[in-house]
């Protein structure tokens, strides 16, 4: 049976508006939401239903106009940009629609790059690079450039990126938006082992129906939640 | 961090080659004209000329940063978005200008050692008698490159400025929407 203690993230009466061409968009209107310790849950919606900002504002890559956001028990929607980033490196990994690798960087390098501001040892930070390349099943790619590289197998490049600090929750934006029906579903799966094996919270941000891979499906429009199921 | 700052810049070929080019060719005719000043050659003109000199190398540091901050803007705000502080980015940003000055210096050293070598080398065989074997001592380029350097202090303040305004947000963006 979960608790309270279980839950990584809440969202408590959050909003969120923007200001665009002199009107006023309300992308996140009221919500509140509580996604438990290793639950992978999908939030899928329309395009411009507020889905993305829900997530930028749960990492806190966004600030919320009102509410809280209580990430792993701490209240970061007003925490200093210092803190968010600490947090970032300790407990988030991301993953990108647009895969967002360093192009001059070969793959082992881009999964490392996460490790640089820290104090491990470059050996170490190899290790743990290559052994998160294994996971994702890229090791023999490892000296290739992103240009050298397919979609998919960018993608889970980018996945090892997200995890080889272990951390706490992964958020993905729309992460199998730009590959095909084949490299979705590697991705998805991918991410579905590594939900039950380490154990990490996921959320994944789609406008497509995903929902066999999650455990939760959140449905948005408007800016606010419709359904969790 | 300050090597990852260096493997960055080698990997940026085109940008660093021009800039090492550039920088190598101001540290040569700074130092050049600084030799002319000390010994009195041209007078006040020397002074001009350093003005320009050293004009030039604020330019293009201000330049180089600018490039380095706007260019690469969704490398940084994806390095944000993994958890790196501004500070961290700074140190790469700073680390790049800074190896790309020093790489200036560095070949400057090594043909002015090449040439003092090869004059030396043809006044034994009695060939271009006329020519000073030390075209530019190491103390004008010593101080030249320590300015130079001082001089990127205000192109860090410029890139931390950018780098401050780079959110992680546009990591998420995607690209041409």
């Amino acid at each position: 049976m979960s608790s309270d203690k279980d839950i990584m993230i809440e969202a408590v009466d959050v909003n969120k508006e923007y200001r665009r061409a002199g009107a006023i968009i309300r992308a996140l209107a009221d919500v509140n939401l509580k996604i438990r310790s290793g639950e992978f849950t999908i939030i899928q919606g329309p395009t411009g239903c507020g889905k993305s900002t829900l997530l930028n504002v749960l990492s806190g890559l966004d600030l919320p106009d009102s509410g809280r956001i209580i990430f792993d028990g701490e209240n970061i929607a007003r925490a200093t940009e210092d803190r968010l980033s600490r947090l970032r490196r300790q407990k988030i990994g991301f993953v990108f629609q647009d895969f967002n690798l360093v192009n001059t960087l070969t793959a082992i390098e881009n999964v490392e790059s996460v490790l640089w501001p820290t104090v491990l040892r470059q050996k170490e930070i190899e290790n743990r690079a290559i052994a998160a390349l294994r996971d994702v099943d890229l090791l023999d790619r490892k000296d290739h450039y992103p240009v050298q590289m397919s979609g998919g197998e960018k993608q889970r490049c980018g996945i090892a990126r997200a995890i080889i600090h272990r951390p706490r929750v992964i958020l993905a934006d729309e992460a199998t938006g730009n590959l095909d029906p084949e490299s979705e579903k590697q991705v998805m799966n991918l991410l579905k082992k590594i939900n039950s094996e380490m154990e990490t919270t996921i959320i994944f941000v789609t406008h497509r129906d995903l929902s066999q891979y999650g455990t939760k499906t959140i449905k948005m429009d408007k800016g606010r939640i419709t359904k969790i199921q | 961090m300050w090597r990852k700052a260096i493997l960055l810049s080698l990997r940026e070929k085109k940008i660093f080659t021009v800039f090492t080019l550039i920088y190598t060719i101001l540290i040569f005719l700074t130092s050049f004209f600084w030799e002319l000043a000390f010994s009195g050659a041209i007078g006040e003109a020397a002074t001009y000329f350093l003005a320009i000199f050293f004009g030039t190398s604020l330019f293009l540091s201000l330049l180089y940063a600018w490039i380095l901050v706007s260019r690469k803007r969704r490398v940084w705000a994806t390095f944000k978005c993994i958890g790196y502080t501004n500070k961290n980015i700074m140190v790469l940003v700073s680390g790049m200008i800074l190896f790309t000055t020093l790489v200036g210096f560095i070949v400057v050293i090594e043909v002015l050692f090449h040439y003092t070598a090869a004059l030396a080398y043809l006044h034994s065989a009695d060939f271009l008698l006329g020519f000073n074997s030390i075209l530019v001592g190491l103390l004008p380029v010593i101080i030249t490159s320590a300015l130079f350097i001082v001089v990127q202090l205000v192109a860090f303040i410029l890139a931390y400025r950018k780098v401050l305004k780079v959110r992680p947000i546009i990591a998420l963006r995607k690209v041409g929407g």
